[in-house]
């Protein structure tokens, strides 16, 4: 049995071109991620939706402006301390958090062997 | 499937050698038929005929041959019938439609239930989202994993899976994925499933062993699965989740 642990599963909506002190978002997103420590950090570009920022986000030949997911995975506790900055990148968007249990799979970890 | 009672009777008269695109008409005809599941039909070729050419076709004539005449009937409910004769209208451009009053006396099918044509079913359940976060690069066995992983889940009968490219990101390795041109990228890759329950353990122990770094996020979800068409007896047990879970 692999060992599972509770988390929280963060998604963040956003648009491509958002962006935060000049970077485009998600980068900025990451690299505060990675300053505090947190597991990882997944960007998905959709193909088509709506939300907060704007009206319908869609793929045009230019000037597109496509809806973005961030999800976030880690421990509530690292989750905690991420949630001020990220609150603080966002100017418009949407942060949706989920319970979760992980299961973290390492090169070299214990479980690897299984 | 025909029911007792009345019904209409449609006899299509067409040559042989009758063009419709790049396939022969009454070929054509049959397979639209079938497409548009219409009870049963059947092709017969006469020994001979004449018809709007006055030309005489029979077998013994060599040069009449490929112009022998060829007959379609088929039996369905006016509704059906009403439906998709305009489209039989339009298909012959050379031949003759007949449609006359008949009365189904027995409409019996031997063995082999006939499929039902139900509306979809929803059926709600709570179930497991399962995310399996990867790189694009990582291999199992000279294969993308993310591809051995799917193949893995759909011979296990695993109810769907969703495969998912990240343009950005980093986790276990601790590199930056990023999108690159199209050769040699290694994107961040997401692989969700959705199951009942019970599956969850099968799908770890199948999956977990496959990777060499990753994650999996598990959550509780509701499902609402639109189902079309379920034969009764599979139906009973795909819901019946504690019965038997590796049954399926």
């Amino acid at each position: 049995m692999l060992p599972r642990q509770p988390a929280k599963l963060l998604r963040l909506h956003f648009s491509e071109h958002d962006r935060f002190n000049g970077a485009p978002l998600y980068e900025a997103v990451a690299d505060a991620c990675r300053r505090l420590g947190i597991a990882g950090i997944t960007v998905f570009r959709a193909v088509e939706g709506y939300g907060e920022s704007a009206g319908m986000h869609t793929r045009r030949l230019l000037g597109h402006d496509q809806p973005m997911v961030a999800t976030i995975v880690d421990t509530a506790e690292n989750v905690g301390r991420l949630m001020p900055e990220l609150a603080q990148m966002l100017d418009t968007g949407m942060i949706a958090i989920s319970d979760v249990e992980m299961i973290r799979i390492e090169a070299h970890g214990p479980e690897s062997g299984t | 499937m025909l029911s007792r009672g009345p019904a209409k009777k449609v006899t299509i008269y067409v040559n042989e050698d009758t063009r419709h695109h790049m396939d022969s008409l009454w070929s054509a005809l049959l397979h639209f038929l079938r497409s548009r599941s219409v009870a049963g039909a059947t092709v017969l070729r006469p020994v001979a005929g004449f018809g709007a050419h006055q030309a005489l076709h029979s077998m013994d004539q060599e040069e009449r041959m490929e112009h022998m005449p060829i007959r379609i009937e088929f039996i369905d409910s006016a509704e059906r019938v009403h439906e998709i004769l305009p489209s039989l209208y339009d298909m012959v451009e050379d031949g003759v439609i007949e449609v006359q009053d008949t009365r189904i006396v027995k409409a019996a099918v031997k063995g082999r239930k006939p499929p039902a044509r139900t509306p979809h079913r929803e059926i709600s359940a709570p179930a497991k989202l399962i995310r399996i976060y990867l790189g694009e690069a990582d291999k199992h066995g000279g294969e993308p994993l993310y591809d051995a992983i799917v193949k893995r889940l759909l011979m296990m009968e695993v109810a769907g899976a969703t495969v998912y490219r990240g343009m950005f990101g980093y986790g276990a390795k601790r590199h930056k994925h990023r999108e690159g041109f199209l050769i040699s990228r290694d994107c961040p890759i997401m692989i969700s499933v959705i199951e009942q329950p019970s599956r969850l353990d099968e799908i770890l122990d199948a999956v977990a062993p496959m990777m060499q770094d990753g994650l999996i996020v598990i959550s509780d979800v509701e499902s609402h699965r639109f189902v079309h068409a379920l034969p009764p007896d599979t139906t009973e047990e795909d819901s019946d989740t504690n019965a038997s879970p590796t049954a399926r």
